[in-house]
């Protein structure tokens, strides 16, 4: 038993050609699970139950059951029906590209909207206050109060969700698609030398994972320089 | 639901495989955890960098890739190891089971950790002090005062964690676990409906999830219930 390293220096190219993919699922998901997070969020706080319900029975289903069986769900279960079939969203769905983008949208649109909920609950009562004393417009207290406090106490919660949202790419590997982990097992089915190949793999997770973390504390440090002013 | 009818059975075997993992991974990533958060609140350097390598990498690395280097990693070590004493020999299984549960103990172990820590660290220094001031011995004083308070302070997120252990589990069927995501694929090639399968697979994961969520709720308030009558 010998570590090839020759081996882990031929695949690392072939394996970072996967990373373009794995980028895309991740920068397309979490831009539209940010938004989808967003109108949850404003659903959720909306104070009517008509639409807090709704919104509640959708975090609670995405985030009660594995990401695994969502994207199964999606990709290999919505066929079943004809409508779908049918309809104008077939093109996207009938993609293993378009399941995995869907799935990860929507999970992550749930434990986002959470995030963001955790950050307004985190503002200080008395600033919201202050912004009815104002004579604020609701609307106005919700853009120009609230939310820039809510981002800059939810943005910890977040970069880590990115990070995990990041890891969970890995899972569109299942149904066909051939982002990092899905050149990676090609690769180790045709050499069979996992240790080589699969590490060569999670160390340029690593590095991802690093470089966002990186991205988020600086925007964080960003954020909250008004923070370090008054002390 | 007519469609169920004569797969009941087998869900219900694959749902007793998927607590199995569960209880054996959560047991795992406790013994994990508890390792880990004594390494890092130790002095000594080693074991204290030994556990932030293990933090970062088990962290910053995706799941199933972890799940797929120790399934065929642990299998190619054996085969090679055991061809080192018998050239003839086979290519050596190692049951996905135990790949897939230490796999899962490992990743929320590394979570665990820093749950533990934080939690050892909020128990009140002056209770250990009393304690050692009655005269307690080290481990008197662990089992007696520093357990029983860092359980309590580490329940909110031990019950989050135990959440991901419970969604992982959905992963083990990609290395050939006959879990419920198996028998869902196995009775989709047989009666053509994925979703209805499928769906199932998500129902059964939400129904205990939920049944976690309550109970870990109910431990809190057990754990909580000497602050009843102060508040």
């Amino acid at each position: 038993m010998s570590f090839n390293f020759d081996l882990v220096w031929s695949s690392l190219p072939l394996i970072i050609q996967g990373l373009g993919m794995t980028l895309k699922l991740l920068f397309l998901s979490s831009l539209i699970g940010l938004f989808l997070a967003l109108f949850i969020l404003l659903l959720r706080i909306s104070g009517r139950w008509y639409l807090m319900w709704p919104a509640m029975a959708y975090i609670y289903v995405f985030r009660g059951t594995p990401l695994l069986v969502q994207i199964f769900v999606i990709y290999h279960g919505l066929p079943q029906f004809d409508f779908i079939r049918e309809s104008i969203f077939w093109p996207v769905l009938r993609e293993p590209f378009g399941c995995a983008v869907l799935a990860l949208s929507l999970n992550a649109g749930a434990y986002v909207s959470e995030i963001m909920r955790g950050g307004i609950i985190g503002v200080d009562k008395g600033v919201k206050e202050a912004a009815m004393a104002l004579g604020l417009p609701r609307w106005q207290q919700f853009i120009y109060v609230t939310s820039p406090i809510a981002i800059r106490l939810a943005l910890p919660a977040y970069s880590n969700e990115v990070v995990s949202m990041l890891k969970a790419t890995a899972l569109a590997s299942t149904i066909t698609m051939m982002e990092m982990t899905g050149v990676a097992r090609t690769l180790v089915a045709r050499t069979f030398a996992p240790y080589e190949i699969f590490i060569s793999a999670a160390l340029i997770y690593l590095a991802l994972t690093y470089a966002l973390q990186q991205v988020f504390a600086w925007i964080e440090s960003h954020a909250s320089r008004y923070v370090k002013k008054e002390r | 639901m007519a469609d169920l009818t004569g797969w009941l059975d087998d869900y219900f075997f694959g749902t007793l495989v998927v607590l199995q993992v569960f209880f054996v991974a959560l047991g795992l990533s406790v013994v994990f955890g508890l390792i880990g958060a004594a390494a890092r609140l130790s002095q000594s350097r080693i074991a204290n960098g030994i556990a932030k390598v293990y933090i970062v990498v088990f962290r910053g690395t995706p799941e199933l890739l972890i799940l797929l280097i120790f399934y065929y990693g642990i299998a190619v070590t054996l085969t090679n190891v055991a061809r080192y004493f018998e050239p003839t020999a086979g290519f050596v299984n190692f049951p996905p089971f135990w790949a897939g549960a230490t796999a899962i103990g490992l990743i929320v172990g590394a979570y665990m950790t820093e749950t533990f820590r934080g939690a050892f660290q909020g128990v009140d220094p002056g209770q250990v002090e009393a304690a050692q001031a009655l005269g307690m011995s080290r481990f008197q004083v662990f089992v007696y005062v520093r357990m029983p308070q860092m359980w309590r302070l580490a329940l909110p997120n031990f019950g989050n964690h135990s959440l991901s252990v419970m969604k992982d589990t959905a992963l083990i069927s990609i290395i050939g676990v006959q879990e419920i995501m198996f028998v869902a694929e196995m009775a989709t090639t047989v009666t053509r409906k994925p979703f209805t399968m499928y769906i199932t697979v998500a129902l059964i994961y939400l129904l205990i999830t939920t049944f976690i969520t309550i109970s870990i709720a109910y431990l809190e308030k057990y754990a909580n219930r000497h602050l009843r009558g102060s508040r």
